[in-house]
């Protein structure tokens, strides 16, 4: 959405008078939706400047705690920038006990009906919440610009300056229209950008108000329009949400997914630290076997083997296994070291995984997100199900070690925490090659994910449940884009894989040795060197090349082939392709549009695809589109359970020595 | 050779140093400084180190595979001087790093960064022959999940362990842990995050949660922590690691002053490019300690100013930045006058006159090896040692990868070699840190050798 440079010119030369401008009409609805005074009724009726949509509440709201409010989804996260140009993720403001109001506005905003209306709110409800110190203390405003272009972050300082200094009313922008279509796509707020008799664009937009109320737990719990945007009524929800969340638990149910180390904005000098508690990560147990008794709309009944239905204490069990670092030759590798819950289960720390003694492997660990559903799994797919699987990786050298199948079940079978589990899993049967494979599988066919907006707007019928942009990005991936012809899409249910393996070139590029003479390495938050291949060289182990397919097959037609991954939940688990190679969806995208990486053993289907800019931002739109409604629920899940490390009871020839040695 | 060193050897002393003075002989004497990076509530060695504990890990392809403690004779009125006396291997690979004394100096405690292990090595009982005494198995479990443990600093009675990552994420957020000199598990202490600062103040725009060293500065109720990085880089391929953009985001940049006292964090200051070891003055009226940064290449002072606030700033660049010379182990004189600064990837090691503490200048450098790490000098300034590994997945690769310990005087403009052993051909692994012992902290006398003779004491 670029407006022509002259158009630009002028309307930063207008700019103050507008903002004045703004800022009287906004004074006059201060007036209009006050403290209910008589001289405010006054000016009210004298000066006729209520919004013609806005009526006074003529009704006495319900008391706070009288009712409650539903959860009606996460709030979703996002690249913005503060007031003073600092890169910030959104869930920086949603992650410290707080309460939010959330609103949307753009700085020349003249819609009575619009931005100026939700800036008075906010602007009275924080006057009146001066006086009560619980809500003061526990509320925070933030009203984020949907006009990248002209609300920089020296605008939105100027407008907040006299607007946001008595609470914590904070105002936001963002660095790009990139940045900001994922954010208004999220929370479902439409904008579209006026334009006039001849189709140039105008500096208004067409917009809905929206005043979203997010609970310190970060989910949704009122959406507000222009017909009941009441600072009364709003005071009243928000008390009645915050006694859900005593003062004391602070954030504790806050941002579960996402690594709690976040680095979102790392590239930049203005990078802000937006670090989690590990303490303070605690989770809920949860009903893991729902998904397999209903499977969630837009995905088909989970399948398992004849021989090993899923029951509660083999998912418990696998659960504890899954966890268990002990697992490890060296007790220091579990499955969830690299399939890390609240990072997709996946590792979004490393493009390819590092295993026992921090032994290199060639390859990004796969997300777990519905493998239930996977005919072949690994990258190169060679196994078929989930109970033999797991043996690959306990007993890889590089992975978690384990000299022997019987070396694993001997150390299950001394472990004082396991005794009578896997008899009570198994009708009586102890650790047993077989069983363990069949817990571990259990556990894992229950990490299902989906309802998501998609599913909700394409199985579901909601229209409402995916923006524009998104139903856009579906068209280009199912059409222009062709994703689909990998990522299949089926009339009831998609699981977005066809199972099959493919080569793009990535595998290609990286057996040839195709790489720049020099590496840029990041050092520090904005700090970046350009590093001589020969120093990386110096300190590294050279990798056996990946073949791919072909290294299970023989087949050369099968070189740097690799399977085709499920895409839900895709936007949690970056780093993407099967070694990591790309950071962003978009990176992705833009690899696809440019046709791979061409040599002679390429999929035919992947050619330069002519997508433009708009397009790629429409297919990441729709690619966030697909994360499912539970993924919380499992991360919750997952921080309720323990975690497996050595203990002083467990067996180990160290506990032999004098115990009190040092005494 | 020997007797270049001879004018500088002095007789054994042990002491217990705190609050500004050492007892020797029943002499009060002026502090000059640790040997010269240890505790100071520790007993010191103020004369001739009898003992060199090197900590080393166990190569896969070396020997009997695995890390262990291996004690080199490095008093040269010692028949056995320049040679290995003894070897006590641990089991297993568990990525060896630092080691630390027990503030009586009767302990050794020495941490594996892969398996959470802590070795406490008996050490007095005869400090030729170092004895396992007891191992802490269950570090992550009884602390609630942190990972890595790495300084092991001896605090009156207790020892400090600061932790490197967590068994969430392997990620770098993580703790200090606390233990008793019996080895039980005391107490957790979280690195303030944003989530969490535990009523730091976040001073910048860094409060990652990330650990590595720790140093004290009792006069000022102090302790400096700083930070390096999760397990699942410390553990990776070097190399893998610099091509990883991912990886590369998950370095601290940040030092924690703390209330010492109360062990609650008081400050997040932004130290950005990765702050390794700390090293605190010694001087009584020098509020300040030094770290310096491994990816951003650069001397920095943390002190306090003349408002009584901990500040950081950054007072010297180290070789080339853009190199990535990479700063690791360094060490401060005795009187503050110089700070020695090892570089592991052009394997040199680089003096800093601090006359101006505010203003390092460089004015010796040499090459030790094809890469070097840990540096370890004596009392008086006058020994230096040096090893070779930094952590088993990022030394070199192929012939870069030497593996040894050397031993050298210094006169003040010159390092001169005493003798070096090369750990590869000797099938141990990889050394790392070094811990000097003497017998006379234990009020014991060497044994009798046939070829023992006396050496002129010549002081200070």
């Amino acid at each position: 959405m670029q407006l022509p440079r002259q158009r630009v010119f002028a309307r930063m030369l207008q700019w103050p008078s507008r903002l004045r401008c703004g800022v009287t009409t906004l004074c006059a609805l201060v007036l209009a939706v006050g403290v209910e005074t008589a001289s405010a009724r006054a000016a009210v009726n004298d000066r006729v400047v209520l919004a013609p949509f806005y009526t006074a509440l003529d009704y006495t709201p319900p008391p706070a705690g009288s009712y409650t409010l539903p959860d009606l989804g996460r709030a979703a996260d996002g690249q913005v920038l503060d007031a003073d140009g600092r890169p910030r993720a959104l869930s920086e403001y949603l992650n410290d006990g707080k309460a939010v109001l959330l609103s949307f506005f753009y700085s020349t905003c003249t819609d009575i009906n619009g931005c100026s209306l939700a800036t008075a709110v906010l602007y009275n409800i924080q006057h009146t919440i001066q006086a009560q110190p619980l809500l003061r203390d526990r509320l925070r405003m933030l009203s984020l610009s949907f006009d990248p272009l002209y609300d920089t972050p020296e605008v939105i300082r100027l407008y907040g300056n006299g607007l946001g200094r008595i609470n914590h009313w904070q105002f936001l922008t963002t660095a790009n229209w990139t940045a900001l279509a994922p954010i208004l796509d999220d929370y479902g707020q439409s904008v579209i950008r006026d334009v006039d008799d001849q189709g140039e664009p105008l500096p208004s937009f067409s917009h809905i108000l929206r005043v979203f109320l997010i609970d310190p737990g970060r989910r949704i719990r009122n959406i507000y329009s222009v017909a009941f945007l009441h600072p009364e009524l709003i005071i009243n929800d928000i008390v009645t949400v915050l006694a859900d969340f005593p003062a004391d638990l602070k954030a504790t149910a806050g941002a579960l997914h996402g690594p709690g180390d976040d680095k979102r904005g790392y590239a930049s000098p203005a990078y802000r630290t937006n670090s989690q508690s590990l303490p303070q990560r605690r989770g809920q147990a949860a009903d893991l076997l729902a998904p397999l008794r209903q499977p969630p709309l837009g995905l088909p009944a989970v399948p398992y083997p004849a021989d090993n239905p899923v029951t509660v204490r083999k998912v418990a069990l696998g659960r504890k296994l899954f966890f268990d670092r002990r697992l490890s030759l060296n007790d220091t590798v579990s499955c969830a070291m690299c399939h890390i819950p609240q990072q997709g289960f996946t590792s979004n720390e490393l493009a390819t995984a590092v295993g026992f003694e921090g032994r290199s492997m060639r390859r990004n660990a796969p997300s777990l997100y519905n493998v239930a559903y996977h005919r072949r799994l690994f990258h190169d797919g060679r196994e078929h199900n989930l109970e033999q699987q797991i043996w690959g990786p306990l007993l890889a050298a590089n992975e978690m070690a384990n000299p022997s199948v019987g070396a694993v079940l001997s150390k299950l079978r001394a472990l004082p925490d396991y005794q009578g589990l896997f008899e009570a899993a198994f009708a009586g049967q102890g650790p047993g090659m077989e069983n363990v494979g069949k817990a571990l599988a259990s556990y894992q066919r229950t990490l299902i994910s989906a309802n998501s907006p998609f599913d909700r707007w394409y199985y579901g019928g909601d229209a409402q449940a995916v923006s524009a942009r998104q139903q856009r990005g579906f068209e280009l991936f199912t059409g222009k884009a062709g994703c689909a012809s990998c990522h299949l899409v089926n009339r009831h249910t998609a699981l977005f894989t066809d199972d099959g393996l493919h080569n793009t070139g990535l595998g290609y590029r990286d057996s040839m040795g195709i790489r720049p003479a020099k590496q840029r390495v990041q050092a520090a938050p904005g700090v970046f060197l350009e590093v001589d291949r020969h120093l990386i060289d110096a300190v590294g182990q050279p990798m056996t090349p990946d073949r791919g397919r072909y290294e299970i097959t023989q087949n050369p037609a099968d070189r740097w082939q690799y399977r085709t991954p499920g895409l839900r939940n895709v936007a949690l688990t970056a780093p993407y392709m099967h070694n990591g190679a790309f950071s962003s969806l978009r990176q992705v995208i833009q690899f696809y549009n440019q046709g791979g990486v061409p040599h002679a053993l390429l999929d035919s289907r992947i050619r330069p695809l002519n997508l433009d800019p708009a397009d790629m931002d429409a297919l990441v739109a729709f690619l966030h589109s697909l994360t499912g409604d539970n993924v919380d629920t499992l991360v919750s899940d997952a921080f309720a359970a323990p975690i497996g490390d050595i203990t002083r009871d467990d067996p180990h020839w160290a506990h032999q020595l004098a115990p009190d040695a040092l005494h | 050779m020997r007797l270049r060193i001879s004018t500088a050897w002095r007789r054994v002393a042990s002491a217990v140093c705190l609050g500004g003075a050492v007892g020797v002989g029943g002499v009060v004497m002026p502090v000059h400084a640790d040997e010269t990076c240890m505790s100071p509530y520790m007993a010191k060695i103020v004369g001739q180190e009898d003992f060199v504990y090197v900590w080393t890990l166990g190569d896969v392809n070396v020997g009997d595979g695995q890390d262990k403690l291996v004690t080199i004779a490095v008093n040269p009125v010692s028949a056995d001087y320049g040679k290995i006396v003894h070897t006590l291997s641990v089991g297993g690979r568990n990525e060896a790093h630092h080691s630390g004394f027990t503030d009586d100096r009767r302990y050794l405690w020495a941490a594996g960064l892969d398996t959470n292990k802590v070795f406490i090595f008996d050490v007095h009982s005869d400090p030729a022959k170092p004895k396992l005494a007891k191992v802490i198995t269950d570090f992550v479990a009884s602390s609630g999940g942190v990972v890595g443990p790495h300084t092991t600093y001896a605090l009156p009675g207790r020892m400090m362990v600061t932790g490197l990552s967590n068994n969430q994420d392997h990620g770098g957020r993580t703790a200090l842990v606390e233990y008793t000199n019996g080895g039980d598990y005391v107490a957790t202490h979280w690195m303030p995050t944003d989530e969490d600062l535990r009523g730091a103040e976040k001073s910048g725009q860094f409060a990652d949660g990330y650990g590595y060293d720790l140093r004290v500065l009792p006069r000022r109720n102090v302790m400096i922590t700083s930070s390096f990085t999760g397990w699942s880089n410390y553990m990776m391929d070097f190399g893998k690691m610099l091509q990883d953009p991912e990886a590369m985001k998950r370095f601290g940049n940040t030092v924690v002053v703390w209330d010492l006292h109360t062990r609650q964090p008081k400050k997040v200051l932004d130290v950005p490019g990765t702050p390794l070891e700390v090293r605190c003055a010694w001087q009584p009226n020098h509020n300040w300690c030094l770290t310096t940064t491994a990816l951003t290449s650069k001397i920095w002072m943390i002190y306090e100013d003349d408002q009584g606030e901990w500040q950081a700033k950054p007072i010297a660049d180290i070789g080339d930045p853009s190199k990535i010379p990479l700063p690791v182990d360094i060490s401060i004189l005795s009187d503050d006058s110089g700070l020695w600064v090892n570089t592991f990837m052009d394997g040199k090691t680089r003096f800093f006159d601090l006359s101006d503490p505010h203003n390092p200048k460089q004015t010796f450098e040499a090459a030790i090896g094809s890469q070097v790490n840990m540096v370890s000098q004596s009392w008086d300034g006058r020994r230096a040692y040096y090893t070779s590994s930094l952590l088993s997945n990022w030394d070199k690769k192929g012939d870069a990868n030497e593996q040894y310990f050397k031993a050298f005087t210094w006169d003040g403009e010159q390092l001169v070699k005493q003798f070096a052993i090369d750990f590869t051909a000797a099938k141990l692994g990889r050394p790392h840190q070094m811990r000097f012992g003497a017998y006379a902290l234990y009020a014991k006398q060497p044994p009798r050798q046939a070829d023992d003779t006396v050496v002129a004491t010549a002081g200070q």
